[in-house]
């Protein structure tokens, strides 16, 4: 498509994304911020990355955020894009239902329900029972992007390949998959961001010695959250960045299927 | 699914437990590195820290039924609540030969009067802290000393926009009580809805209910009034004392009366580790281990061998060391029944929404 | 035969899944709502320990199921016009967030879906990338650019003051509310439309635009229509999590801002009152679903009146 977009249409678009980035810039600013507070310039320091390299609690808290974020991503988004799938293609009663109301019950009630389910069956509280909370709250958002990626989409393919003698497997894999890709893989950022980012429900999952960053910065809100915060924010957001532009290098055809 | 469940919780249990570790269930920098290390040393164990920003998200943690924690740190109302709950252990004195180190005047808090659960670790008050630049060029300074800054309308109209108060229902309520001469625990509907009139009437003039960043907001200048706790201010004003504002932030006590929040350590019914949670106990009741928070977050301390050790600039200020004085005008928060507690959140909700 | 395999391929895993970490837990809750709040917390136990064997015994029985169970906290919940109005102004505010929502949203969706094959998922990451780092972060950067002293507020006060009002501030009003909802939701809006958006033929376009349809015409006939998918499933993701937010509102909602989300984290922390909180959550959730149904049903209604035309 070469076709020329219409200049406003550019212009919303570039406002869009100057409205995303404007707080993060303040965000990786003041990182360097030679002040406690978080709220306005005073200089230059690499201060709070020292004293970040040194806080082995935010550390450990950072690392287990980024193993529990991987892993519920990866296991939402293949339950997710099952159900998404399966909504789109058959008539089903309970599945959307079950989808929808991990998304629109307060977190709160699902922390302590999922706090007491765990008790009553004897389940240690760790990384483990904080992943499968987020996993349960991270499908509805994974199957509900897959089917709208699904809706409206074109069905003669795959009854093209089927008549070619594929098999429903082979249909699914080479045709279905290839279709859906972007709608999982926008299933899976989105299944990662709300897994790295939340705190209610981990907050109430989470057992001895099983923090995560939201957790250790939450607690800090009575005290003033220092730049240190700023600083582990940055060097996660980095860290993630290049991680995927690393697999993408790698295997390109990770995240998108041709 | 019961098989992976077992299995699952099989592997976690086994990597939890692995060394002799004591878990504290703590506020964050609720205790000093240095203090954490050395304790580290003399018990030849680790101490694992997980926090808590509440009281009552603790509480509600460990209603739901959350194990593991040895030790928690809940203020005295909280500690009410644990021990109705079932869920503090009887403490073995004998294993802390420091108690006596605690000023007989912080022991038998209405909580917990002869201290069988709880011993006294810090405490907080809550006063107002304030820009005295500010208030000097408004006009209100000699009102610091009273809750009338924030409540009377004709002063507190003369620096609108500029106060912030704790979004805490409990606190906040006690502040109108004691500015209508009442109690702060008083529980009659009647006079809570008083003090729910005097919030309303001073709230146009209030630029938030805050508890995350009002020490950020003073220190900038943004706020020139806050109701908060006295460690948070104390911290406000050293921020501005180091980054040189050309104005000077104080904290008070109030002539009406403050609240005072006092932190205890409370060994949990099925702590794992009662043996280490009692050496953790005694070494914080050490005078010199007792001194390293006061020094550090600036919070009251209880413990009266610690008072050598503290910094001299902290002993002086009255609202984190209160004088003899100003001792019986502070008042401790007591535990609500279900009713009150209910009839409080409807009160809150109208403030909030009105 | 395959068909039937492939669907329960398909729809068991996820279903099995949320039955057991979803739904069995939430039941738990749901139960709550009729039991009576625990005198320090939690809820009033339905089993006691036995003294002489230390065993749990259930006390709640058939003769006695009274004492223990209530509808008390629903007849509250009718009672208290307080919370109903609490619910009408936070469905104001995620209905709000929701358009603001679309309005951004879908100019950067389509550009992007639009951009070079290339460029494509690098752009889409760049819109998801400022989520990485911390929530509260995130909203303290907010309290810096709409503060007094932002450049921001300046520019707004200068506009204010020259026609002769009282200088305003951003921070701490409905205002900053709406715009942090915006900011946090943004992305859950762009990445499903951008789904939806990246698989439209532009042929279509084409033969529209060889046709004499204007670039509006374009849009509105063809591109939106097809697109609507996406649209409400953006819309769903934006705005049921923003009807029940309540961080936002804690933070920089100052002196009004209060949503339910509030009253519910009320409950369970604060007020200790979980049986009234499994209450306001069944309405929120319920009425949720109800919307959901509503529109589900609304779609397909249409749907079939265009089948009948067509």
């Amino acid at each position: 498509m070469a076709k020329r977009q219409s200049w406003w249409l550019w212009a919303a678009a570039a406002l869009a994304y100057v409205f995303l980035y404007l707080p993060l810039v303040i965000v990786v600013v003041y990182s360097f911020n030679d002040s406690k507070l978080n709220a306005e310039w005073v200089g230059f320091t690499l201060d709070w990355y020292h004293k970040l390299f040194n806080n082995r609690e935010m550390l450990v808290a950072a690392r287990n955020s980024m193993v529990i974020g991987v892993v519920s991503a990866l296991a939402a988004t293949f339950f997710g894009a099952l159900a998404g799938i399966a909504m789109h293609r058959y008539k089903l009663r309970l599945l959307p239902f079950l989808v929808l109301t991990p998304i629109a019950i307060p977190e709160i009630l699902m922390g302590v329900s999922l706090l007491i389910f765990f008790v009553l069956l004897n389940v240690t509280l760790g990384m483990t029972s904080i992943i499968l909370a987020h996993v349960a709250f991270c499908i509805g958002f994974v199957a509900i992007v897959v089917r709208a990626r699904m809706q409206g989409m074109d069905n003669s393919l795959v009854e093209a390949a089927r008549d070619l003698g594929a098999t429903p497997w082979q249909a699914f894999r080479l045709v279905t998959l290839p279709q859906i890709m972007p709608g999982i893989l926008a299933g899976g950022l989105m299944a990662f961001t709300l897994s790295i980012d939340d705190f209610v429900i981990t907050f109430f999952t989470a057992g001895v010695g099983s923090s995560t960053l939201p957790l250790q910065i939450y607690s800090m809100i009575k005290i003033a959250v220092t730049p240190e915060v700023n600083a582990i924010s940055t060097l996660l957001m980095v860290l993630t960045l290049c991680l995927i532009v690393l697999v993408s290098k790698v295997s390109p055809g990770a995240l998108r299927a041709e | 699914m019961k098989k992976l469940l077992l299995s699952m919780s099989l592997l976690a249990s086994s990597m939890a437990f692995a060394a002799d570790e004591l878990h504290l269930y703590n506020w964050n920098n609720y205790l000093t590195e240095a203090t954490a290390k050395r304790f580290e040393q003399s018990c030849k164990c680790k101490l694992v820290q997980d926090y808590y920003g509440d009281n009552e998200e603790m509480l509600a943690k460990l209603a739901a039924g959350a194990k593991g924690y040895d030790i928690v740190v809940p203020t005295g109302f909280a500690v009410q609540t644990l021990i109705g709950q079932k869920g503090a252990a009887p403490l073995d004195k004998a294993q802390l030969s420091n108690l006596k180190n605690i000023n007989p005047g912080y022991m038998g808090g209405f909580f917990d009067k002869a201290n069988t659960y709880s011993v006294p670790y810090a405490f907080t008050t809550t006063v107002l802290g304030y820009n005295e630049t500010q208030l000097q060029k408004a006009g209100v300074l000699d009102k610091a000393n009273s809750w009338a800054l924030i409540f009377d309308p004709a002063v507190v109209s003369k620096i609108k926009g500029k106060v912030t108060v704790l979004d805490s229902q409990r606190e906040l309520m006690a502040a109108a009580l004691m500015y209508l001469g009442y109690p702060a625990n008083e529980t009659d509907p009647a006079k809570w809805k008083q003090a729910q009139q005097v919030i309303l009437k001073a709230k146009p003039y209030w630029a938030a209910f805050n508890n995350q960043s009002y020490i950020k907001e003073l220190t900038v200048g943004n706020a020139w009034v806050s109701l908060g706790y006295s460690n948070d201010l104390f911290q406000a004003q050293q921020d501005a004392l180091k980054a040189k504002r050309p104005f000077k932030l104080n904290f008070s006590l109030q002539q009406e009366g403050n609240t005072l929040s006092m932190d205890n350590l409370v060994i949990l019914k099925d702590a794992p580790r009662k043996d280490l949670a009692h050496k953790f106990i005694n070494f914080m009741l050490d005078g010199k281990n007792a001194a390293e928070l006061t020094n550090e977050v600036g919070a009251g301390n209880p413990n009266q061998a610690a008072m050598p050790n503290v910094k001299p600039e902290i002993t002086k200020l009255s609202a984190i060391f209160p004088s003899k004085e100003a001792l019986p005008k502070l008042q401790q928060l007591q535990d609500l029944n279900g009713k009150q507690r209910r009839e409080l959140n409807k009160l809150w909700s109208e403030i909030k929404l009105k | 035969m395959q068909e039937r395999l492939g669907k329960w391929l398909l729809s068991w895993p996820p279903l099995a899944y949320l039955v057991v970490f979803f739904l069995l837990p939430s039941l738990i809750m749901m139960f709550a709502a009729f039991r009576y709040p625990g005198d320090y917390g939690g809820l009033m136990p339905l089993t006691s320990e036995d003294p002489a064997t230390g065993k749990l015994v259930l006390d709640i029985t058939l003769d006695n199921w009274r004492d223990y169970l209530t509808l008390e906290s629903f007849v509250r919940l009718v009672d208290e016009p307080l919370y109903i109005e609490l619910f009408i102004k936070s469905l104001w505010y995620a209905t709000l967030t929701t358009l603001i929502c679309i309005a951004m949203g879908y100019p950067l969706a389509w550009l992007i879906a639009r951009s070079p094959k290339k460029y494509r998922d690098l752009m889409l990451l760049l819109v998801i990338l400022p989520f990485w780092s911390n929530f509260l972060i995130r909203i303290y950067a907010w309290m810096i650019l709409l503060g007094p002293q932002s450049a921001l507020s300046k520019a707004i006060n200068l506009v204010v003051t020259a026609f002769g009002h009282e200088p305003v501030s951003l921070l701490f009003t409905p205002f900053a509310v709406i715009v942090c909802l915006v900011y946090v939701h943004l992305p859950f809006m762009v990445l499903p439309l951008y789904a939806n958006l990246e698989k439209h033929d532009m042929a279509l376009l084409d033969a529209a635009q060889d046709l004499g349809a204007s670039a509006w015409q374009r849009f509105w006939k063809i591109t939106w229509p097809l697109s609507l998918p996406g649209v409400y499933a953006g819309a769903a993701l934006v705005f049921i999590p923003a009807l029940g937010m309540f961080a936002v509102p804690d933070i920089i909602g100052g002196t009004e801002g209060i949503m339910i989300g509030n009253l519910i984290k009320q409950q369970f922390l604060e007020t200790r009152d979980w049986p009234f909180g499994a209450v306001l959550s069944i309405m929120l959730t319920g009425g949720v679903l109800l919307m959901a149904g509503l529109a589900a049903a609304v779609g397909r209604g249409k749907q079939k009146a265009k089948q009948k035309h067509g």
